[in-house]
């Protein structure tokens, strides 16, 4: 097996609020290789964004726990300073936010927010910055990008703006990309741009990407593996086939039959399933799906399932009632 | 079918913002019809002027052109109480599930707020309409009738929302991106409660929505827009199936199916919707369209029929190309 890039172990993330402690994350171990995609998926409130948030070592000061360990190319994040973190930031690991327009800042020119990083930790001379930015908008498919350098982010389109962001991100050459959901908010032709670039510029530069969202379309194609999330643990992880194909937890068949399809007849009848995600101050003991979900039994309600592994490789469900393997025909 | 007059018949309906100087015309002429129990989507990218098209229907904006008739009345031309009074006959969803409540205001009392503005029903027909109404969506009135818009998650704040556009018994419901802000499982609910009360209720539908499976799924016929004209309108099925506008067959091609054995569709549609500030003369796609010629440049292609119901504004519909 290749050297990990990225190694989570029993990570936990809980917020002190006035109320009580917040699980947002719980239990969550990964590892992802080089040069590959993974996705995670979940619904508001699954944990995907902290989740992400947490590998990248960006919490508040206060009021936040985190426990477990997050290894990036050996570096333990969990614990590490500020000052040690920075040392990672942008060089190792990026990350592309939801908003492009939150991330960048209105009032200096996008050409100058992608210098600043390469100007002060690259230590690259101005001139050698600016050939350089403009070469990463370039690369994330800017037309004309030696006018577009000094432009405000206000005057670029959404989507535009989020391949300024991505070129940011790209300054330092980081081998980890976390996207969290980079395309949400775009149209669908400009959403199809985006994930192409992204799926371009992991090949070109060899990096490894997380792609964190909520549409399992936006992962369907472009993820090797995939992590669903509910209620900040994971609930299945597998090969992005064997999630889709061979899925075992409930809540991933709810996902997946839940959303519309565009090859089904119109007026399909939806497999909706009842409830809401559960609020995190106040989960249920036991399974946190089980609320909601058909097969739930006592014990369910009672205990909590850990990671089983599956038949496949690389393949876990959470779930003390899983479903029975239908064998899906795959071209 | 086609011997019933349509609920509603839209006829070049335009809708310009701005002042003399700079205009902008979301809606560009837009015509279409819906009959009585009939859903049509109306989907397209930010900006093509979907919304103002189901806003100026319901006089939220107001139309510069053209014509709205609904079940024979003229909307355009009518004002004060008979407008009001038009109003009660088509109702409006939102897209924001929270923002379109009161805050201040109790459960019970804002699905009854239309029955109160018209004084249709008091005391205890008043509270048994709305009791059932909200037993309709899904939300028990004895345990929540009395709380407060903020205790309630979105999807259960977008059912609110349909018990009032229902206490009026509207003819016409006009849904603004009623699902897009609803995660994927409380999505489906939503979309299949709209599905029952529409058949309960006998309710005819204007879906307008960006993302396509979900237009999809609710539709019998879908209108494509794009820089605030229609650019092809059809059955559900068969446009889907066989789109002929180059427009919609890139839209389809750049949606996201969540199946890994989708293809992944090297070409994707480049650049991104001109300014309709400027739109381009002729046909307002050819500056992306890949089948452009000189005539789309000088002539504007006409909504014409290709099959039967099915009507494409394009000079070179895919199916004539392939045939090439």
């Amino acid at each position: 097996m290749s050297e990990q890039l990225l190694v989570v172990r029993d990570l936990a993330t809980t917020f002190h609020t006035p109320s009580g402690p917040l699980r947002a994350v719980g239990g969550v171990s990964f590892d992802l290789g080089q040069n590959e995609t993974l996705g995670i998926v979940g619904e508001s409130g699954s944990g995907k964004t902290v989740l992400s948030r947490t590998i990248m070592g960006l919490q508040p000061r206060t009021n936040v726990e985190v426990t477990g360990s997050v290894l990036v190319n050996g570096f333990e994040v969990v614990g590490a300073s500020e000052r040690d973190k920075r040392a990672i930031w942008g060089l190792q690991v990026a990350m592309v936010f939801q908003d492009p327009m939150t991330s960048l800042n209105p009032v200096m020119r996008v050409g100058k927010q992608i210098d600043e990083i390469l100007r002060v930790r690259l230590g690259l001379d101005r001139r050698a910055a600016r050939d350089r930015a403009i070469e990463l908008l370039e690369l994330v498919g800017i037309p004309s990008p030696a006018e577009r350098y000094d432009v405000y982010p206000g005057e670029l389109s959404g989507g535009m703006r989020q391949r300024v962001v991505i070129a940011t991100a790209l300054a330092g050459s980081p081998q980890l990309l976390l996207a969290d959901e980079p395309t949400t908010g775009l149209d669908v032709t400009i959403q199809a741009q985006i994930l192409n670039l992204l799926d371009r510029l992991k090949e070109r530069l060899h990096m490894s990407v997380v792609l964190v969202t909520h549409d399992l379309g936006v992962v369907a194609t472009r993820s090797s593996r995939i992590i669903v999330m509910y209620a900040g643990r994971i609930v299945e992880i597998g090969s992005t086939r064997d999630v889709f194909a061979r899925h075992r937890m409930p809540y991933t068949r709810a996902l997946l039959e839940g959303s519309p399809k565009i090859s089904n007849p119109s007026h399909t009848r939806l497999k909706a399933i009842p409830g809401r995600p559960p609020n995190l101050a106040d989960l249920p003991g036991g399974c946190a799906f089980a609320p909601r979900c058909s097969f739930a039994t006592d014990r369910c309600r009672e205990e909590r399932p850990e990671l089983e592994p599956a038949g496949e490789v690389g393949h876990a469900f959470a779930c003390w009632h899983p479903l029975p393997l239908v064998q899906k025909v795959l071209a | 079918m086609s011997d019933t007059a349509p609920l509603l018949r839209v006829r070049d309906l335009t809708v310009t913002y701005g002042t003399h100087r700079r205009k902008l015309s979301a809606v560009a002429g837009v015509s279409f019809e819906i009959r009585e129990g009939e859903t049509l989507g109306l989907v397209g990218e930010s900006g093509c002027g979907k919304s103002t098209t189901g806003r100026a229907l319901m006089r939220i904006v107001e139309p510069s052109a053209g014509s709205i008739e609904l079940e024979g009345t003229e909307l355009t031309t009518t004002t004060g109480k008979e407008l009001r009074q038009l109003r009660t006959r088509m109702q409006m969803i939102f897209q924001d599930p929270i923002s379109s409540l009161n805050p201040r205001r109790r459960v019970r009392d804002i699905v009854a707020e239309p029955l109160d503005c018209w004084r249709r029903a008091e005391g205890v027909e008043r509270t048994t309409i709305v009791n059932n109404l909200l037993g309709k969506v899904g939300i028990d009135p004895d345990v929540y009738g009395d709380r407060y818009p903020r205790q309630f998650s979105g999807g259960q704040c977008q059912r609110i929302s349909i018990a009032r556009s229902l206490a009026m018994r509207p003819k016409l419901l006009i849904c603004d991106e009623m699902v897009s802000a609803l995660d994927v499982s409380v999505q489906a609910q939503i979309l299949n409660l709209l599905e029952d009360l529409k058949a309960e209720y006998g309710l005819t539908l204007l879906f307008i929505a960006h993302d396509l499976a979900v237009v999809k799924n609710v539709s019998d016929r879908v209108a494509v827009m794009y820089l605030g004209k229609i650019c092809e309108i059809g059955p559900a099925d068969t446009l889907y199936e066989s789109p002929e506008h180059p427009y919609t067959s890139f839209l389809l091609g750049a949606a996201l199916e969540a199946d890994p054995d989708s293809p992944v569709r090297g070409e994707v549609l480049a650049g991104e919707p001109p300014s309709p500030l400027r739109p381009p003369s002729g046909c307002r796609f050819r500056t992306r369209c890949p089948n452009a010629t000189a005539k789309c440049a000088n002539e504007e292609p006409p909504l014409v029929e290709v099959a039967p119901a099915h009507s494409v504004a394009c000079h070179y519909p895919l199916s004539t190309l392939a045939r090439r």
